[in-house]
């Protein structure tokens, strides 16, 4: 009874990643996924700086950088955090507020003061969000301290917050037009309203991104290739709505390519995280009775 | 009249809290959230398959501070286009058309977590009913859709109090996303901490001793057959409706109208607003009656736990 299913399911995993998606997971092991994402999200966070960069190139840092986000959710709460997992979504997009409030006004700044080099100062935010996520792992880690022992949670901590760091930037920039922090904090044009105003939805999303996949993949079972397609789902789902903030903020020819782009990833996605789980589970009747064990 | 209007619309604001609050912890319970979804969790790995749906989106709170702030966003984008042309009249559009985009999304995220937790559960033979996956999208939906029309509207209500009551300066200084995501996290955290009580001693585990902890060799056995047949998720909330739900609503209108009702007579006793207007006075009593209401609430509680223990014998602790 046991032994089919798990021969069925082998097989099956092992023709599934080339004929139903080319980007597999295989390649991507924890740490280049780290270093795609680091460098990708790095590169558009600074290119964002220019209002002309379209939104839908920085879409797609937000879903590059938010599906390493999850697979630092993953890595660090595997170990048997239950609960525990949406705390730690949160908390990187908490550093990651404070990274990005951070990276925003030092480069903007020495914008003002020095020219174009002042783009790179979004970078000071992250390599600072690294070094406080480290220290605070540490702190959680070490015996000294609280004393947690998670393996780990120092790197973790690190990637979570400069993926939370990098998102909120490339937020910011999808829906103020450039991360400038005058752009940021002054009224959108012709509306009596500033883009600060949508950092409550670009705080949730960033974070639901990071947390659900893990959260909702949850189990023995668990596969990292399933929750990472989750993640990319995720992501598609929030490009639909900033694309539907950088409609209005920015206009169709910025907010419409990007909620178009969303809403193709979130179709492609969803389906083959769905196919990926019907084919990979137990079984799938269409409806039964529950096996019964002693009462 | 500006405090007769100002009250009016704090019991508005009540009433939608009530309803709101209640339809969050019969949408949780269509799906098994929050704190009884942990045991849900644990049953199939105990051996105890089961027919309820595992909707681990994240913990309550969040899950609805998402869904209000994208109802937020998209009422708030409408209301930006509209409110120029036609007043406080866009209003009509915005706070269903938001409210509709928020349940939407809620019910796309929650549609992931079944599959993808009952798929981590194949090694203890816990299949995906298809059943319960499609016939739990459109409950969850709707429950969803009540309660974040609600939100959304009380957080309208508070970011244009100044144009619907007429008393200046009464409006809330923060965006409607933002608000939508604090009372998205206030509701879903009361709906957490009240509602799932009624919904995990009652429905999951029936056969627990007064006043007793979930034994650890207890774990993950679950109540799994309902008064006739197998038991689904969506059998819980016909039960809880008629207890923990309007408990659950009465709770968290409790709490707004206690707080906004002392808010509202602290004003009043400093001046409200214009001329006569002092902070000090208003502050200082609204506090005052904030801790004379805590403290009336304390002494009634205390009271009727004395009285449960009496009545339904001692906890099996002591």
């Amino acid at each position: 009874m046991t032994v089919t299913p798990a021969v069925e399911e082998e097989e099956k995993k092992g023709e599934k990643p080339k004929e139903k998606f080319k980007f597999s997971f295989d390649y991507f092991n924890e740490s280049r996924l780290g270093i795609f994402a680091l460098v990708v999200g790095a590169i558009i966070a600074v290119a964002a700086f220019f209002p002309s960069l379209p939104a839908f190139v920085k879409g797609i840092g937000v879903m590059a950088v938010i599906l390493w986000g999850a697979d630092s959710v993953r890595k660090t709460a595997r170990y048997g955090l239950g609960t525990g997992v949406p705390s730690i979504g949160v908390l990187a997009v908490g550093f990651g507020l404070v990274g990005a409030t951070t990276g925003m006004a030092i480069g903007s700044e020495i914008y003002h003061y020095f020219g174009s080099i002042g783009i790179l100062g979004a970078l000071a935010g992250v390599a600072f969000m690294a070094v406080i996520g480290y220290v605070s792992g540490v702190l959680a880690n070490s015996e000294r301290f609280i004393g947690m022992k998670i393996p780990g949670l120092e790197r973790g901590m690190a990637e979570l917050a400069m993926a939370g760091t990098l998102a909120i930037i490339l937020e910011c920039s999808i829906v103020a037009g450039s991360w400038y922090i005058g752009d940021i904090l002054s009224p959108i044009k012709g509306y009596n309203i500033a883009p600060v105003a949508f950092i409550a939805v670009m705080f949730i999303l960033a974070g639901f991104g990071m947390l659900q996949p893990y959260n909702s993949c949850l189990g023995a079972d668990e596969r990292r290739g399933r929750t990472l397609l989750m993640a990319i789902e995720i992501g598609g789902i929030n490009c639909i709505i900033l694309g539907a903030v950088a409609t209005l903020s920015l206009g169709a020819v910025q907010g419409v390519p990007l909620l178009v782009m969303g809403a193709i990833v979130w179709v492609v996605f969803y389906r083959a995280y769905m196919k990926a789980c019907m084919d990979e589970s137990y079984a799938t009747p269409g409806t039964g009775l529950i096996k019964t064990l002693g009462g | 009249m500006p405090v007769i209007s100002l009250f009016a619309w704090m019991l508005v604001i009540v009433f939608l809290a009530f309803v709101a609050c209640m339809f969050e912890d019969l949408e949780s319970d269509v799906g098994s959230q929050s704190n009884p979804n942990s045991q849900v969790q644990l049953a199939p790995e105990m051996g105890y398959i089961h027919r309820y749906y595992n909707k681990a989106i994240s913990g309550e709170g969040l899950s609805y501070a998402l869904a209000c702030t994208i109802a937020g966003t998209i009422a708030l984008l409408l209301l930006l286009q509209f409110e120029p042309t036609y007043g406080p009249k866009a209003a009509i559009l915005a706070i269903p058309v938001g409210a509709a985009v928020g349940s939407i999304s809620h019910m796309i995220r929650s549609s992931v977590c079944y599959p993808g937790r009952e798929a981590a559960h194949k090694r203890f033979e816990q299949p995906i009913y298809l059943d319960v996956f499609y016939g739990h999208l459109v409950p969850i939906a709707t429950h969803n859709f009540i309660a974040v029309i609600c939100i959304t509207a009380i957080a309208y209500i508070q970011s244009h109090l100044t144009v619907l009551s007429g008393v200046s300066g009464t409006s809330n200084p923060f965006p409607l996303p933002l608000l939508c995501l604090i009372w998205g996290i206030t509701v879903g955290a009361i709906g957490s901490s009240t509602g799932d009580i009624h919904y995990g001693t009652e429905r999951e585990f029936q056969d627990r001793p007064f006043g007793e902890g979930r034994r650890v060799i207890y774990h993950g056995q679950i109540c799994r057959y309902g008064d006739c047949g197998i038991r689904t998720s969506k059998d819980v909330v016909a039960f809880c409706a008629k207890y923990g739900g309007p408990a659950t609503g009465l709770t968290f209108g409790l709490i707004v109208l206690f707080e906004n009702w002392r808010t509202v007579i602290g004003m009043m006793l400093g001046g409200l607003t214009g001329a006569a207007w002092n902070p000090g006075i208003a502050a200082a009593s609204g506090v005052g009656l904030g801790i004379a209401v805590a403290i009336v609430l304390i002494v009634l509680n205390t009271w009727l736990v004395r009285w449960a223990r009496k009545k339904y014998g001692p906890f099996v602790g002591e």
